[in-house]
C-alpha cells in the first residue's frame, strides 16, 4: 500500500480535472461532483490529453476528441467506447485527496495482459 | 496478398493489391477498420505489422507522429502491402452493413469560384455511386500524389456527378494547384464513400447543423436529402454556417430555397465572425438569419435547451470542432447524436 497526498480537496473544483506529477507518475485528478477519481492523465483510445480533451458532466468523463465516455461513477464504458479506465483507488482524508499508487497505470495495445506491448505509452 | 487482422473481437483475413492501401482494401471488403480521415492526417487507422512486409506510402504522415515504427506500427491508409501480412488493430472489428467504398475514376470539371478563397467543382465519374448524405470520397490527382478528402455537396442515387467545395489554403498544396485548374479537366482516382457522419431520415428526428466555412459541404447533402425525402415536413431543421464575413458566405440561394421550401420548419443562421451583422436577416434573402460572433457561440445561445430528440451534424476547422464538441455535450447533448467526420 502506498497511499500518496495527490492535492487539497478544494484544489480541483466540481467537473474539472487537473494533472499532478507524484513522484513522477502522472496522475489526472477528477472531480466529478459526488467523489473524485484518479486516473492515468491519457484517453485510452488515442492518448489524447484528458486534461484537455476531457469534459466531466453530470459524472461522466468523456474524451471530446472521440467521443469515448465513461461513468465515473460505475466506470461502466459509454456508447461506442471500447476500452474501460484504468483506476488508482483515491480517498479523502483531512482535507486532502489521497491515491493508492503502487506503480504506473498504463493502457496496453488490447485487454490481453502483455508484459512487453507499450501500443498505447 | 492475403491481410489477416486481429483485432478484440476476432481475426478477418481480405485480398489486398500491391497498389492499393490495407485500409481501403479492408473497406472494400465490407469490414469496419478503424478510420476517420482516410488520408493520413488523423491516426485514428493505426496497427502494428505482426509479420510481412509493407511500405508507408506517406512516412511524414501528421497522423503517423505517435507511432511506433519499431514495434512495426503503421496507418493503414498508408500502407501497401509486399507480401502477406498479419497485422493487429486495437478495436472492434466487423462486417458492415453500409456502402462498401470502391475506387473509380472520375474527371473534374466546372471549377467555379464561389467566393475569394472558395470554389465549387462538379465531379463526373466513370461508374454511378450510392453515398449516404453526408459522407465523402478521397481523390488523387494523376499528376500530384497524395489523397485528399471532400464531402459530397449534393445528394443522388447511383450518382454519376457530385459536386465539392474546395477552400483555398495558401501553400495548400492540392487546393491551390486544383483552384488554378479553372476550366482545364482534371482526371483523379476516386475512393469513396467514406464516412459515419450521415443522415438518414428514418432516424426520425430533428437535425441540428454547425459549420465552419467550407464545412457546409456535407452539410448541403444532407439538407437535400431532408427537403427532398419531406423529413422537414415534420421536424425541425436548424443550421449555422460560420464565415468571416457576409461576402464569404457561399450557397445563400441553395439555402434560401431550403429554408422557403420547409414551410418554416428549418432555420438557418449565417454566423459572421469577422463582422459586425448590420442587419438581422440576410439583405437579398431575407429567410436566412445573420448574426454576429463565432458560429459555435451563436449556436450554443441559439440552441440551448432545444436539443431534444435532435442529431447534431458538426464540420469545420478541427478547433472549430473540437470547441463546438465540448460545448454540445456541456449542453447535455448525448455523444450518440452528435455526429462529426474529422478530415481538415
Amino acid at each position: 500500500m502506498a497511499w500518496k497526498r495527490i492535492c487539497g480537496a478544494d484544489e480541483v473544483p466540481e467537473n474539472t480535472a487537473k494533472k499532478f506529477d507524484i513522484d513522477g507518475i502522472p496522475i489526472l485528478l477528477v472531480n466529478y461532483g459526488e467523489g473524485y477519481r484518479a486516473i492515468p492523465p491519457i484517453c485510452p483510445h488515442m492518448e489524447e490529453p484528458l486534461e484537455q480533451s476531457g469534459v466531466i458532466v453530470r459524472c461522466v468523463l468523456t474524451c471530446t476528441k472521440h467521443l469515448w465516455s465513461w461513468d465515473l461513477k460505475t466506470l461502466e464504458m459509454k456508447g461506442e467506447t471500447e476500452k474501460p479506465l484504468k483506476v488508482y483507488d483515491v480517498k479523502h482524508e483531512n482535507g486532502s485527496i489521497l491515491a493508492n499508487i503502487e506503480e504506473e497505470l498504463a493502457y496496453e495495445f488490447d485487454d490481453a495482459e502483455e508484459e512487453d506491448d507499450d501500443f498505447f505509452k | 496478398m492475403k491481410i489477416t487482422v486481429e483485432s478484440k473481437s476476432g481475426s478477418c483475413a481480405f485480398q489486398c493489391g500491391g497498389n492499393e492501401t490495407i485500409l481501403y482494401a479492408g473497406l472494400r471488403e465490407g469490414l469496419n477498420l478503424p478510420y476517420e480521415c482516410a488520408t493520413g492526417t488523423c491516426g485514428t487507422c493505426r496497427a502494428r505489422v505482426m509479420s510481412g512486409e509493407v511500405e508507408m506510402r506517406w512516412k511524414d504522415a501528421p497522423g503517423a507522429k505517435k507511432l511506433k515504427p519499431d514495434k512495426g506500427d503503421v496507418l493503414m491508409c498508408q500502407t501497401r502491402p509486399i507480401s502477406d501480412c498479419l497485422l493487429r488493430v486495437p478495436s472492434d472489428i466487423a462486417a458492415t452493413d453500409g456502402n462498401r467504398p470502391t475506387s473509380r475514376r472520375g474527371v473534374i470539371r466546372d471549377i467555379r469560384k464561389l467566393t475569394n478563397d472558395v470554389a465549387h467543382f462538379d465531379l463526373y465519374l466513370t461508374e454511378p455511386m450510392d453515398f449516404e448524405a453526408g459522407q465523402f470520397v478521397v481523390l488523387e490527382a494523376d499528376d500530384l500524389p497524395g489523397g485528399r478528402a471532400y464531402s459530397m455537396v449534393n445528394f443522388d442515387n447511383s450518382a454519376a456527378k457530385v459536386a465539392f467545395v474546395l477552400k483555398r489554403k495558401p501553400g495548400g498544396g492540392f487546393s491551390d494547384w486544383l483552384f488554378a485548374r479553372g476550366k482545364d479537366e482534371v482526371q483523379v482516382e476516386v475512393f469513396g464513400p467514406l464516412g459515419k457522419a450521415v443522415f438518414r431520415p428514418e432516424e426520425a428526428k430533428n437535425i441540428v447543423c454547425i459549420a465552419g466555412g467550407s464545412g457546409i459541404a456535407g452539410m448541403m447533402s444532407i439538407l437535400e436529402h431532408g427537403t427532398r425525402s419531406g423529413h422537414f415536413e415534420k421536424y425541425k431543421g436548424a443550421v449555422f454556417f460560420g464565415v468571416r464575413t457576409l461576402s464569404d458566405a457561399f450557397y445563400v440561394e441553395t439555402l434560401a430555397r431550403y429554408v422557403t421550401a420547409s414551410n418554416s420548419k428549418l432555420h438557418v443562421t449565417i454566423a459572421l465572425s469577422h463582422e459586425e451583422a448590420k442587419t438581422p436577416t440576410h439583405p437579398n434573402y431575407p429567410m436566412l438569419r445573420l448574426a454576429s460572433g463565432m458560429v459555435h457561440d451563436v449556436a450554443a445561445e441559439t440552441m440551448k435547451g432545444r436539443y431534444e430528440n435532435a442529431v447534431v451534424y458538426v464540420a469545420g476547422p478541427p478547433v472549430m470542432v473540437d470547441i463546438t464538441i465540448r460545448a454540445l455535450i456541456m449542453g447535455g447533448v448525448a455523444t450518440s447524436d452528435i455526429r462529426y467526420d474529422k478530415f481538415s
